[in-house]
This record gives C-alpha cells, structure tokens and sequence, in this order.
C-alpha cells in the first residue's frame, strides 16, 4: 500500500500494512523487553509484584531470561528487517534533515503557544529527530545485548572488561530506551499530534488535518496526479519536495 | 596465570567465530567454544579430620585472616529496606565460623554416616564451587560478578549493590550479604541495593601471584589440592579409580572448578550434614542456565532471519509497481 490521498474517504494514507506490522511488532516486544529487563534487576520480590496476579513468574530471573530472550529474538529481527528492508529501497523520509533541532525546538515552542507552526512535510522535524535518538539506542541495545547473550551461553569467561562495557551500555541505553520511550508516548499526548494517531492503527490520517499541518506532503502526493483531477491545480506554483 | 584487561587472541577468534554466525556457519555447541578453563580444586574429604585441637579449622583460620579484615564497617544506623525493611547484618557476629557469612567464605561441614555397623564421621570444606558457567556472574545486572580466565568467579565489592540476586541464583546460596556498607548507599539506599554480597573469590590476588589459595596452603592433612583445571580433574578421576571413591562438583550445575572426593556416596553425606541459609547442602544440581540455551541460540540468530526477510521483503516489493511505502 503507498501513501496516497483518497479524496472520497477524506483521508490520506500515511503509514502501510508493513509498516504498521513494523511498529507493533518493535513496539510491542519492546514493551515486553522493558518489562523483563527490569525484572532482572532484584526487584519483583522485594517490591511484592510476585504477588500481582499473573506476575508469579516476575521473581524467577531464569524465567524472565527466557522471556527477555525470546522477545529479542522478535525486536532484533523486526529491526534488522526495518533496516535492511527500507535501507534497501531508500526510504529516507525519517532520517534527519540540516537545521532539524533548531525546527525542532521551535516546533516545540509552538506547542506550548509560543509561535506559529511552520508547514510539514510527511514527517515533523522532531519525529525524524527521535527516531534517528531511537535507533541509536536500539542499536546500543541490541550490540550489547548479542555480546552479553554470547557469554551467557558461549563463554563465561569472556574478557572481563568487555563484559563490564557490554552490560553497562545495556544498562545506560536501556534507561534511554525508558525515557525515549516515555518521550515518544508523551508527544502523544499533545494536541495537535492527536490526529496522527489513529495513523499507527487504521494506516491513515484525516485529509483536512493533512491539508492543514502537512501541506507540503500533500502537495507533494497531488503533484503526483494526473493532471486535471480535483485538488491538483489549486497547488500549481509550489516545488515539491523531494523525499 | 595474570589476568589481561585486552581482548586475548583466543577471546578474538571467538568473537571471530560469532560473526562466523552471520555467514550462517551454525552455533558452536556449549562443549566446543568457551571451554572452561583456569585452575580446579580438589577436596579429598576422607583426609580431613576438620582440625580437632584447633579453635577453627585452620583452612578457615586461614580465610578469616585474610579476608575478615576486608569488609567495611557498616554505617549505622543501616538504612531500612523500602518496603520490606530486612536487612542482614553479621557486624556484631563476625566470630561465627559454622556456617558460610561475609566474614566466614569457608567451613567445615560435620557428616555422621553408618558404614558396617559403625559410624564415621567425615568432615567436608565448604566454600563457592567456582562453577564453569556461573548464572550468579552472567546475570549479575552490574558485571559486578564475573568469572575470570583463571576460574575464579569474583565479586567486586565496589560495584555489588547487594540485591543477592547471586545468591538466589547460586544452587547453594553461597554467597552472603552485610547491608550497610556499599555502594548503595551513595545512590538509593532504601529503594535499591542492600549492601555487598561476599563470597570465595579462590584467593583471586594470591593466584594471579602464582600463590595457592589461603585454605589450601593452611591444611596440614593436603585435604585440598589445587592446580590446572586438567591435571586436577585428572588426578580426581585416578584417585576415584583407585579407591572407589564418589566425585562431587564435576557435573553439578553444569560444571564446577570444586572436585570433591568422599568415600561414601554424596546423598548420604547430604542426609547428615545440617543444611539451610550459608549450609549448603550436597544435592545433584541440574543447570538451570540450559533452560535458556535454545532461545538464546534463536536471539543470536535474529539478525540474520531479520535480513533474510528484508531481502525477500524488497524482492517482493521490486516485482510490485514502484516499491515506495513511505519510509516509515
């Protein structure tokens, strides 16, 4: 499914089946990472979550490596594929862009009603910024997690020092993955960002909002048009962008 | 016998063989990469009389002086457990030598057992076993706890937080917590951590010094003996033929760096000994760390089965119209 306007419905196709598969699968097994990564800290007994119903198993470290294990096993392949898969077919839309923090900081004045927006493309200069922070991280994560996963099951006695460096970058990139993650949670709950969300589950946003906060993407999907159908001529004069 | 901060050129060739994985060479198994290696004790309990004219067995003697002095004086008054409000305090029992504590990393184990009518009375040193694959050191959230080239599974004191996840992690609960000192205290000391865990580090600095352990040099009777992994093992299975004696430690959690040799079978020394918290007992210990093996095999894998899918993904998308999704 490509990103398209459809006129009739009022809506714009944002995000494809692949890609919401994408999401929910990093999404979803990163929730389950997060989870059983705190779990492995001495925590669930001593903070009585062993007595939650269904969390019995929060206390067995062995049980929650099984489960941290198998979850990574998703994460990993579903990153590596996004990686491959749209790095392959040069889908750059979300990589940053020159002069994306300074937009950015503005964009965030905006929220907060100090100045005006300025027209979007697909994508907001912040979100391009946070994910190119998320991929970082996940990429820390993952590394350090396939060193430490070689030496649980490979190699006990693995050089010491590249233990000590592959645990505590887990350790420090996973409370970046927290935050990050609340951050990526937080932008939800802003206003003007709430009509993208339904995006993530229907794969579409509203075409009037489009109009309104994404002009140049629209543009950019009209100009693509056949000449002559309805909503092409009223962009004639404007550079599309090239993404 | 030192320990190298570096990545040793054997440690390289492995790290070599896992991207040898990404060219879908397959997973070693456990016995071929990673092969224990290090020194091995080997503790022959029919020679040990467990020092009955000394106030202490003098292998623990040995241990106390080395180590005792070691531990921090903890903070008072130590800092409650949120919200449980345990703490473990052996401050004011450091004279306890019957059991395993942070200031006591060895004794001796009394066993009664019946053999022909009469009984016997054996007498067992008990300390860390050093075992090959340590879940206590590999899943120490803070690397504070590792297994070293020379064998020795070490806790760094000035890392441990003290949440005595090794301890619930080790088949015999060895290692033993003093809350109150640590680095837990600098942090959140009622949140998180409760002090440090301490246990046998197999005299970790001796040995890199070319020097026996403490308890093992101490020993009056050669109870202990110590020395490369391969000529202890070896002397162990020679004396096990030789005299029929049972072998302890060899196959229990997978494999210790700890060989003990009784002369009567281990369950029934371990229906006499007193067990519980810093007793452990002698039972078969199944590894639970091999319960993960094959998950852990499939993580190691992902990267490649991601990749697979992307390029059959791409193919796919290439035979479609014009391949543009949106780059989400």
């Amino acid at each position: 499914m490509t990103e398209r306007i459809l006129e009739k419905e009022g809506v714009v196709v944002r995000h494809s089946l692949l890609e919401r598969v994408e999401h929910w699968t990093v999404a979803l097994s990163g929730l389950v990472l997060l989870l059983t990564g705190l779990f492995e800290l001495p925590i669930a007994r001593r903070y009585f979550i062993t007595e939650l119903p269904g969390f019995g198993w929060s206390g067995d470290y062995i049980t929650s490596l099984k489960i941290h294990y198998a979850a990574s096993t998703v994460f990993i392949a579903a990153g590596v594929f996004h990686l491959v898969y749209h790095g392959l077919l040069r889908h750059d839309g979300m990589m940053p862009r020159k002069g994306d923090i300074r937009a950015s900081v503005e964009v965030i004045r905006s929220f907060f009603g100090k100045g005006e927006e300025p027209p979007f493309d697909k994508y907001l200069p912040e979100q391009r910024f946070a994910y190119a922070g998320m991929a970082f991280i996940v990429a820390l994560l993952i590394l350090s997690g396939l060193v430490k996963t070689w030496k649980n099951l490979f190699d006990p006695q693995l050089s010491p020092p590249l233990v000590m460096t592959a645990t505590w970058v887990h350790n420090g990139a996973f409370i970046l993955f927290i935050l990050a993650f609340a951050a990526h949670l937080g932008a939800l709950i802003l206003k003007p960002n709430r009509p993208l969300v339904r995006s993530i589950f229907t794969g579409s946003v509203r075409l009037d909002y489009a109009r309104k906060r994404h002009p140049l993407w629209v543009q950019r999907l009209e100009t693509k048009r056949p000449e002559g159908t309805p909503g092409a001529k009223e962009q004639d004069g404007r550079v599309p962008e090239n993404t | 016998m030192s320990e190298s901060p570096k990545i040793s050129r054997r440690g390289f060739l492995k790290m070599a063989g896992g991207a040898a994985l990404a060219a879908g060479a397959g997973l070693p198994r456990i016995a071929e990469a990673g092969e224990p290696r290090g020194f091995a004790t080997l503790i022959d309990i029919s020679r040990c009389d467990g020092c009955p004219v000394c106030e202490r067995p003098l292998c623990v003697s040995a241990c106390r002086d080395l180590y005792l002095s070691r531990v921090p004086e903890p903070v008072r008054p130590i800092p409650k457990l949120f919200p449980r409000g345990k703490i473990e305090d052996w401050s004011d029992r450091k004279h306890v030598s019957d059991r395993l504590t942070p200031y006591n990393r060895i004794y001796v184990q009394k066993a009664s057992v019946s053999e022909n009518g009469e009984t016997r009375e054996l007498f067992i040193p008990r300390r860390c076993m050093h075992c090959d694959h340590p879940a206590c050191a590999t899943l120490c959230p803070f690397s504070a706890n590792q297994k070293y080239g020379n064998g020795a599974v070490v806790i760094d004191p000035d890392l441990c937080f003290g949440g005595a996840k090794c301890r619930d992690l080790c088949p015999w609960a060895i290692p033993q917590r003093q809350s109150g000192i640590g680095i837990y205290l600098h942090i959140l000391p009622t949140l998180a951590g409760n002090g440090v865990l301490f246990k046998c580090d197999l005299c970790y600095e001796r040995i890199t010094k070319n020097e026996r352990p403490g308890c093992v040099d101490a020993c009056p009777r050669d109870v202990m003996t110590f020395g490369s992994r391969q000529d202890i093992f070896s002397e162990a299975e020679r004396r096990a033929a030789e005299t029929g004696a049972f072998i302890y430690g060899k196959t229990e959690n997978g494999g210790t760096s700890t060989l003990y040799l009784s002369p009567v079978p281990f369950d029934r020394l371990n229906e006499s000994i007193q067990k519980g918290p810093g007793r452990p007992h002698l039972d078969p210990v199944k590894p639970r760390m091999a319960e993960t093996e094959t998950l852990g095999k499939a993580l190691l894998l992902s990267p490649l089965a991601g990749a697979a899918a992307a390029w059959l993904g791409v193919a796919v998308t290439a035979s479609g119209k014009d391949g543009k999704t949106g780059g989400d």
